[in-house]
């Protein structure tokens, strides 16, 4: 039997329909929470959100469903009640993370604790649930932290995630696949196969040049195409934009040599937590711009479905 | 009482709104209620009770009422587990006046918002920010994280790093000093491994020495070093505030004892303020199980017993810390 954690609760893998593999419902770094220049009310939260998981779900119809994996680490504002009310109320199923995004975003009682402790949070959390909520989160999120380079907290974030992926049969998501030699050392030592690890943002603007996608796709591992939308042509790009066409013709190289290997998703914000986030972004683009694209490059249906539905939903699936 | 009222006169921002001065009593300047590492709210094996917290707490907060005591400060910041409604239910259900704090520290307990925010490259916040958001507290409030803003806050609290002052402490440090001097709030700071460059560091904003406490003061390397005397002569307050503490770190109350008849001996009795850095509840760490009151109960009658007269223990306790609690509006400093 084929199972993803979501929110709200188990559901078999081919209910997922199209998966976004990497987006946010809110993000912010630990502390931004204290800055009250990016407080919304609740009401402004649900108003900026709904519509877009509401639009995400109805573009997801002719696949079956949508499914929305937010990837906000522990300390970054991960809100999962709030994730539970959002998919009761659209339909869109939501897969929470345990994890963090890198170790400059856990903080300090995370940032001191031991490979072992970590490994036993992240297991509690997909076995047991996170916090008071009763939800288990259904994929390990783990990253390099700014700087280029793997620290050593990074470093035990991704053994304890590998610990916790090789017990669990959850996948683990990267927030960056630079120095993707030491990770994938850690990953070997632990026994965890490649094929579970998305090493994701192998496509942003900083980092593309600095990842070693082809490398990672000839060691097993999944590569992730998940910043797309992040556009120097957009009138507020962020440091980590690129240009659209160049994006895409990255993407497209890579799917043909490694078809299979790639994952592609948007690393939209429905609702930013602690920084502006980028105007008109938003999951959505996956359907709206990301899709077309690929078919007026000529690709076929069934490699879209493959690359959206299928190949996910394996992702997902918890490989007992 | 109106805002502007309270402005008008001397008064102490506690979490129930303006006191004045001499309404305090004596005074627990370095306490924590409520102590959380940040992060380990979401640890999955800590289960925190808050009804069980309030009980703690209020059992201490009533035991210090009890020995004599009439105002807690809680002294540990905005990130490590201030709790301003439920301060102000204990300080409304004990009767003990409570003071809470703004501020961070030291670099290693902050969030990365702070630390690696997102720009290219992620430079650590300036002073001027962190002044910014400390002053916010001190003027439209103390936050509860992203969704209101409650009381003022009667204080500035930071620290430096054990080893020494990163580049990061010492921006918090201009911060905290900064916000200070904007809203004439008094600073309390806890040095690295230098308690005297770091008071220069806490007063380099325009801050008066005579607005600042050094805490920490009866660690063994301040009385090796005699920073003390040093901290006191340049008009700062000295922070005797681990009472009660059996460690490695700081000296037993013996000695404690020894520092704060010498201070008074040498003319700076009006410089001293006791404290416990008791931890009424502590999540993610062992706290410090010392009662608020260890200084009433088990302090002040070693210092009696060592010739301290009622009117010097009264200037400790008492006048000392609504001296320094009290907030003076930049313009008429
Ligand atoms: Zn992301």
């Amino acid at each position: 039997m084929s199972r993803v954690n979501t929110v709200l609760g188990p559901v078999a893998a081919e209910e997922l329909g199209v998966v976004a593999v990497h987006e946010h419902i809110g993000y912010g770094m630990p502390g931004s929470e204290l800055d009250s220049r990016w407080w919304k009310t609740p009401e402004e939260r649900y108003e900026e959100t709904v519509p877009k998981l509401r639009r995400f779900h109805e573009h997801g119809r002719p696949y079956g469903g949508g499914t929305f994996v937010d990837a906000t680490g522990i300390c970054n504002g991960r809100d999962v009640d709030y994730y539970r009310s959002l998919s009761t109320k659209t339909g869109v199923h939501i897969v929470a993370c345990t994890g963090f995004v890198g170790g400059d975003t856990a903080l300090p009682f995370f940032s001191r604790a031991s490979v072992e402790y970590l490994a036993d949070q992240f297991v509690h959390e997909i076995t047991v649930g996170i916090g008071g909520t009763g939800a288990r989160a259904g994929v390990i999120k783990v990253g390099v932290s700014r700087g280029g380079r793997m620290t050593d907290l990074d470093k035990r974030i991704y053994r304890a995630a590998a610990r916790a992926a090789l017990s669990t049969g959850v996948p683990v998501l990267t927030h960056l696949a630079i120095d993707a030699e030491n990770a994938i050392a850690i990953f070997r030592e632990e026994a965890l196969p490649l094929d579970r690890v998305l090493f994701g943002h192998a496509d942003d603007g900083v980092n593309a040049a600095k990842t070693r996608d082809t490398w990672i796709a000839e060691q097993g591992g999944r590569v992730g195409f998940d910043t797309f939308g992040y556009e120097t042509e957009l009138d507020d790009p962020p440091f980590w934009a690129r240009p659209r066409k160049e994006r895409l013709e990255h993407f497209l190289r890579f799917v043909e040599r490694h078809p299979g290997s790639a994952l592609a998703s948007a690393d939209a914000n429905c609702s930013p937590l602690g920084w502006p986030g980028v105007k008109g972004h938003t999951v959505n683009y996956i359907f709206e711009d990301l899709m077309p694209d690929l078919r007026a490059a000529g690709v076929d249906e069934a490699t879209i479905t493959r690359l959206f539905v299928d190949d996910p939903a394996d992702f997902l699936s918890i490989h007992d | 009482m109106t805002l502007s009222s309270s402005a008008d006169n001397p008064h102490v921002n506690t979490v129930l709104g303006p006191v004045p001065p001499d309404e305090l009593g004596v005074v627990a300047i370095h306490e924590t209620l409520l102590s959380v590492v940040p992060g380990a709210e979401h640890a999955f094996d800590l289960a925190v009770d808050r009804a069980q917290v309030f009980e703690s707490v209020a059992a201490k907060l009533r035991d210090f009422r009890e020995q004599g005591g009439g105002t807690v400060v809680d002294s540990s910041g905005m990130f490590h587990g201030r709790d301003v409604p439920l301060y102000e239910a204990l300080s409304r259900s004990t009767g003990v006046h409570v003071v809470a704090s703004t501020g961070m520290g030291p670099e290693g307990m902050l969030g990365g918002y702070f630390l690696t925010p997102q720009t290219n490259p992620p430079t650590p916040w300036p002073a001027e920010r962190f002044a910014d958001l400390f002053a916010l507290e001190l003027t439209a409030g103390m936050v509860v994280p992203r969704v209101e803003r409650r009381g003022t806050a009667g204080l500035v609290a930071t620290a430096a790093t054990r080893s020494g002052m990163t580049a990061t402490d010492e921006s918090l440090f201009r911060g905290a000093a900064h916000a200070a001097v904007s809203t004439g709030t008094p600073l309390s700071i806890r040095y690295g491994n230098d308690a005297v460059s770091d008071l220069e560091v806490a007063c380099t904003a325009g801050l008066p020495a005579g607005r600042v406490v050094v805490g920490g003061l009866d660690r063994a390397d301040a009385v090796a070093s005699a920073a003390a005397l040093e901290v006191a002569r340049r008009g700062a307050y000295v922070g005797v505030d681990h009472v009660g503490a059996q460690d490695d770190v700081h000296v037993a109350d013996a000695e404690r004892v020894a520092l704060v008849i010498q201070l008074v001996e040498a003319g700076f009795g009006n410089r001293v303020l006791l404290s416990s850095s008791a931890t009424g509840v502590a999540v993610g760490h062992p706290g410090n199980d010392v009662p608020f009151a260890a200084v009433l109960a088990t302090f002040v009658p070693l210092l009696r017993a060592h010739g301290l007269g009622d009117d010097d223990v009264r200037q400790i306790l008492v006048d000392n810390p609504a001296g320094l609690l009290s907030v003076r509006p930049p313009d008429r400093a």
